[in-house]
């Protein structure tokens, strides 16, 4: 179970102070999908390098099975905003994905079933031995997700994965991260500022406010567990839920406008 | 595309070329004294003459020797000092001013001590290459271990890599390209410090050849000499720059340059 509890977090350089996060409260429980929206700039990075351990909060805690989180803790994997820079140019699609799985010291035969697995479970099988920067945009971010999926987390942390390809590369990833969710039992933290994309993917959907950033809300998605593009986004239930997203949303932006205003 | 202004190399070849026929033509007219500067045909014929003598190749052989130990710890102290003085912010922001003070001191400024040290000995030689070329390699090492892309270093930590692999995996790939660009500088510096120290110092090789060339009055022999020192840099360069663009394929890919 991941425990994020009173988290803070402000920036300093010099004389300049961000205060990216006020206070954020939430659990998310094991092999659960929580979808996480929020406006940009709102401090969800910020929150996820926090949660990964890349970065000391100012203040609360996170725990992680009962494990207070200090460095990267074991078993989590993350899948990075920036996707391209977070691929190694110099290596192969297939180095890339193995290396991880080298530093856990796995066996090579287990490596080897590894990486083709997850590289066929994201569609790109055939591609082992070319570089990051000879794939498309999404093609990468399909690296980046195999590279995190082979490393067999318990935990997997995804920072506004789509927020780069086109629509329908778009779905496709969206189905696949909720069958690699289904097959794996993993716990998913998904961040997006899609509101249809957290409502269509998640379990349960929570709402950032935006800056100073506290939860504003949060909603449990009585979806039906199979999801499919076309009748998931045509339900009643499904238009109701991103309704209510959006308007807490909307509610969060005009808060903090009276904030400013007052 | 840019209008061509015919092939590169040929125009070059054409430079060097006119240059050969210049020097060839003006000790011919008597524009200048042939004592000072023999015509190219006679610097040729004496260039000849020494390809067929043993003390040429040995003070070549002397020459490449002191560049290329003096090169080999120029580049492993630079790229080791400069990776762990990187890696470690506050060693980077105590030492900047060190270096910044004694890298612009001349190499050749330190002859004194060389000969104090090391008399005409392989050790004076070394001392001046090592001191000049080092700094070329540290100073590009720091900027690659600067570029480190951050996202990818989290990448390295978000999966548990340990300090040694983060260097190995991260670190110094990243840094690849700009050891690669100080070890060129650095190869180029080396010879000239080298020729240099031979030529002021005595110590055996080609800038002692010069030296005694010219004291002997063996005038074309001198220009010859010279004229090897410069086509062996040439051909450190060369080296250098096929080896680069061969190892750091995907480097040029990258940067969207065109692999030639
Ligand atoms: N390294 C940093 N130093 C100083 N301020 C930072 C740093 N990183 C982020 N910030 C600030 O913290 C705030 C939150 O940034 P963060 O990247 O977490 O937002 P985000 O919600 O992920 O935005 P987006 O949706 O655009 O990705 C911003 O105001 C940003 O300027
Ligand atoms: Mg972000």
């Amino acid at each position: 179970m991941l425990k994020v509890t009173g988290l803070r977090k402000t920036y300093r350089s010099g004389a300049r102070e961000v205060e990216a996060l006020r206070d954020l409260t939430f659990t998310v429980e094991n092999g659960e999908l929580v979808c996480l929206v929020g406006p940009s700039g709102c401090g969800k990075t910020t929150l996820l390098r926090c949660i990964a351990g890349l970065l000391d909060p100012s203040g609360g805690t996170i725990s992680l099975d009962g494990q207070p989180v200090q460095g990267p803790p074991p078993g989590l994997a993350m899948v990075f905003q920036e996707y391209g820079r977070s691929l190694f140019p110099w290596m192969t699609v297939r180095d890339n994905v193995e290396l991880p799985l080298k530093q856990k010291k796995l066996p090579a035969a287990r490596r080897a079933s590894l990486v083709s697995s997850a590289l066929s479970a994201v569609g790109l099988e055939g591609t082992e031995s070319a570089y990051p920067w000879q794939l498309s945009g999404g093609m990468q971010q399909r690296v980046a997700i195999a590279r995190a999926v082979a490393y067999e987390p318990s935990t997997l942390l995804m920072d506004e994965p789509f927020a780069a390809v086109d629509a329908q590369t778009r779905a496709d990833l969206e189905d696949l991260v909720r069958a690699l969710w289904q097959r794996l039992n993993v716990t998913v933290l998904f961040i997006t500022h899609d509101i249809d994309e957290a409502v269509y993917l998640g379990q349960r959907v929570i709402m950032l406010s935006s800056s100073p950033t506290v939860v504003q809300d949060e909603i449990t998605v009585d979806l039906p567990a199979s999801r499919d593009q076309l009748h998931t986004r045509a339900d009643a239930r499904f238009t109701e839920l991103r309704t209510h997203v959006y308007e807490q949303i909307q509610a969060a932006k005009r808060g903090a406008q009276s904030t400013v205003d007052s | 595309m840019t209008k061509r202004l015919g092939n590169p190399v040929l125009l070059g070849l054409a430079g060097l070329a006119g240059l050969l026929l210049l020097v060839e033509a003006l000790p011919r007219l008597g524009l200048v004294n042939d004592a000072y500067l023999p015509p190219t045909s006679r610097i040729a014929t004496a260039l000849f003459d020494e390809l067929a003598t043993a003390e040429f190749w040995r003070a070549v052989g002397d020459t490449l020797t002191g560049w290329a130990i003096g090169l080999a710890i120029a580049v492993t102290a630079g790229v080791v000092v400069g990776i762990v003085v990187g890696a470690i912010p506050v060693l980077r922001a105590a030492t900047a001013s060190t270096v910044e003070f004694l890298r612009p001191i001349p190499s050749v400024a330190l002859i004194p001590l060389a000969v104090l040290l090391y008399g005409t000995d392989l050790g004076s030689v070394l001392l001046l290459v090592v001191y000049a070329a080092f700094w070329q390699v540290l100073v590009q090492v720091l900027y690659g271990v600067a570029d480190v892309d951050p996202v990818a270093d989290e990448t390295a930590r978000s999966f548990r890599f340990g300090t040694w692999a983060r260097v190995r995996h991260v670190l110094w790939p990243t840094a690849l390209p700009y050891v690669f660009t100080g070890v060129r500088l650095a190869a180029s510096v080396a010879l000239v410090l080298a020729v240099t120290a031979e030529l002021v110092i005595g110590a055996p090789g080609l800038g002692k050849s010069i030296a005694v060339a010219q004291s002997s009055g063996a005038v074309p022999v001198m220009y010859a000499l010279v004229a090897v020192t410069g086509l062996l840099g040439v051909a450190i360069n060369l080296a250098a720059r096929v080896f680069e663009r061969r190892t750091l394929a995907w480097h040029q890919s990258v940067r969207g340059e065109i692999p030639a």
